[in-house]
């Protein structure tokens, strides 16, 4: 029996209605304005949230065109995202009565998006990629700790994503291109955030380990035309997956600049050869990111004191 | 309680263990390992293929240590909604089963998300130019309408005594070496209409070709200086740095225009192999419990002192991952390659 005293709503979600551009005025790409090897700024800040021992919110600079979609709205569709994400350090705090000895302090990482991060929906409970994430950022942070400090101790770090890069311009077809490329941009957020919100707890680390990202991209469709010859590809830093076409292969790299060391790496896709190139390209990109992460835990510490 | 780790249980070493396994593993130009196999020897092991009559292609495999593991493929006609002809990665579905995990447990989401990653390969957009597919996905498109899906089912049967990544891609590899397909008798774009005489089903991937294979993922580890291939899980324990590696074979031999446009940046080893993906797998030393030197505190001493156990810290250095790359883009992964190919494939 349907109620019929109330006005009830729909039985199932809806959405706000979603305009298609009209002809006179396409959806168009956002492209890169940035020089290949400028990256995006970062916010960046420190102990925002009391009840924590450690956390820190990262926050990616808008792109341009998203910049001036949101100055000028021509349209209900945002052209691209940008990166917003809060990270969470509870601990060190005794293992559980009923769990095992252990030698070393025991890190469990946590990510999730949140609902409304992405443009499809992400239900409550993780799915596979937020598994696989939060497995990726325990491994560049396993690096960094010096674990033997805390006998008998766990870590818990969790990071909400409130904002996901895109894996794709939303006007391509869902097939288009289908690795997740917007995963290695948070993968990229998730271990800077995550490291600042370790030295926010005063947990003890080799150095701070900055995430960063690079990309083998070809290039538009409007050069291709020109000539016939095959793709160049070029090396990006920070790449923005929403305005490539096409990104042939992307490396996200966890680096701890005082030791020169990669605590996590992660290359997908085929490199043609020089993934070394690609290689270096992430760690500049995450020395670029150190200078934001060791200035904001500067400033964390100097607003405490 | 600690199983979600993405590294495999650490094996219960005492810390002098441990000590004399890495000094012996570390020693500059030529490790000593357990078994006295040299660095890039594999583990013998034995393989068979088409052992499941409910399957497209299946395969077993057995390492020594008694691990095993079991693959089967199947495959299912589905419509295409996008009129896409590169193929899609949703077309190939994976579920590995580890006994004693849950689905959703660390471990088998990140060996899944590990060999969907090579299989699924992000490398249509390489592809497009040569106007040829080597990516598992393009080869399941029929026409512009009808594809091919693919269930994927990996089974370890065994418990994960070492690290099962290798033992599942290699028997992934073989299964999708012996899976046939159905032979087509409908032309162009119609319905697909097939023939049902099984003895001329094709192969997905052609037999003892150069150019095109299903890719493979090696599990190769650093100790010190040393690169060590198919570690066992003592070896493991020790290791410095895991990296898992994914090449499969490429057709362009003759590279030498994307070369060009590369620059210089371009470093081929050997250009019959290309690489897929690198992942980082977390170590299992840093688990370990540290040995006390004589006569001193473990919690204020910092400095090593030779022979006693420290967990490992830090990363990995950039050399060292180029060394491994190199060295997996050349002759272990052809070796291992052709060693696959030579199963004799029931027909």
């Amino acid at each position: 029996m349907t109620d019929r005293r109330r006005i009830n709503g729909p039985p199932s979600g809806t959405r706000p209605p979603v305009f298609a551009a009209g002809a006179d005025r396409p959806a168009v790409r956002p492209v890169r304005q940035r020089q290949p090897t400028e990256l995006r700024k970062l916010f960046l800040k420190t102990g925002l949230i009391p009840s924590a021992s450690g956390s820190a919110y990262l926050e990616f600079e808008p792109s341009a065109s998203l910049a001036a979609a949101r100055a000028t709205p021509t349209s209900l569709i945002p052209p691209s995202s940008a990166l917003k994400l809060t990270c969470t350090v509870h601990g060190p705090k005794p293992l559980p009565r009923s769990a095992a000895y252990s030698p070393n302090l025991v890190l469990t990482t946590h990510v999730k998006y949140a609902p409304f991060a992405a443009r499809q929906r992400k239900g409550h409970i993780r799915d596979a990629s937020e598994r696989d994430l939060g497995v990726h950022l325990e491994t560049a942070l396993r690096g960094a700790i010096i674990a033997e400090r805390w006998p008998k101790s766990a870590l818990e770090i969790t990071v909400t994503i409130l904002e996901a890069e895109d894996d794709r311009w939303y006007g391509d077809a869902p097939d288009a291109h289908d690795a997740s490329w917007g995963m290695m941009n948070v993968l990229a957020g998730c271990i800077t955030a995550a490291s600042a919100a370790i030295a926010d707890a005063r947990i003890d680390c080799l150095d701070l380990v900055a995430g960063g990202v690079a990309a083998m991209v070809y290039a538009e469709e409007e050069e291709e035309k020109g000539g016939e010859e095959p793709r160049g590809r070029k090396l990006m830093l920070d790449t923005d997956p929403a305005e490539h076409r096409s990104i042939g292969s992307a490396c996200v790299v966890a680096y701890m600049p005082a030791r020169d060391e990669i605590t996590e790496l992660w290359l997908k896709g085929d490199s043609g050869g020089s993934h070394e190139g690609l290689i270096d390209g992430a760690v500049d990109a995450a020395r670029g990111a150190h200078g934001v992460l060791a200035e904001a835990v500067r400033e964390g510490l100097s607003v405490t004191n | 309680m600690q199983k979600a780790s993405s590294a495999s249980q650490t094996p219960h070493l005492s810390p002098a263990e441990l000590s004399y396994l890495y000094t012996s593993l570390a020693l500059p130009g030529a490790p000593i390992r357990p078994d006295g196999r040299s660095p890039t020897q594999f583990r013998p092991l034995c393989a068979e293929t088409g052992i499941l009559p409910g399957t497209n292609g299946s395969a077993r495999i057995g390492f020594a240590d008694g691990t095993q593991a079991i693959v089967g493929v199947k495959a299912e006609v589905e419509r295409t909604d996008s009129g896409e002809l590169s193929g899609s990665s949703s077309w190939v579905q994976i579920s590995v089963e580890i006994p004693g995990f849950r689905d959703d447990d660390a471990l088998p989401v990140f060996l899944s998300e590990m060999m969907r990653e090579a299989l699924g390969g992000v490398d249509s957009d390489t592809e497009t130019d040569t106007g040829s597919e080597t990516g598992l996905k393009g080869r399941l498109v029929i026409n512009r309408r009808w594809h091919w899906r693919l269930y994927i089912d990996v089974l370890l049967l065994s418990q994960p005594l070492s690290y099962p990544l290798p033992l599942l891609s290699l028997t992934t590899h073989l299964a999708l070496l012996s899976t046939k397909l159905p032979k087509l008798k409908s032309q162009g774009e119609e319905d697909p209409f097939f023939d049902d005489d099984w003895e001329v089903a094709q192969n997905l991937y052609p037999r003892h070709s150069t150019t095109v294979a299903p890719p493979i993922t090696l599990l190769v580890v650093s100790v010190g200086e040393n690169i060590i291939f198919d570690p066992n899980r003592e070896e493991i324990a020790v290791a410095d740095a895991v990296m898992a590696v994914s090449v499969t074979r490429s057709e362009k031999n003759s590279s030498a225009k994307s070369n060009a446009e590369e620059g210089n940046l371009a470093l081929k080893p050997n250009p019959k192999l290309k690489l897929l993906s690198i992942r980082t797998i977390d170590p299992p030393s840093r688990l370990t419990q540290p040995g006390v030197p004589d006569a001193e505190n473990a919690t204020t001493g910092d400095e090593e002192v030779a022979g006693v156990w420290r967990p490992r810290r830090g990363g990995v250095k950039r050399a060292v991952v180029a060394n491994m790359v190199q060295l997996v883009l050349g002759e272990v992964g052809e070796e291992v390659l052709q060693g696959l190919e030579g199963f004799s494939v029931h027909t």
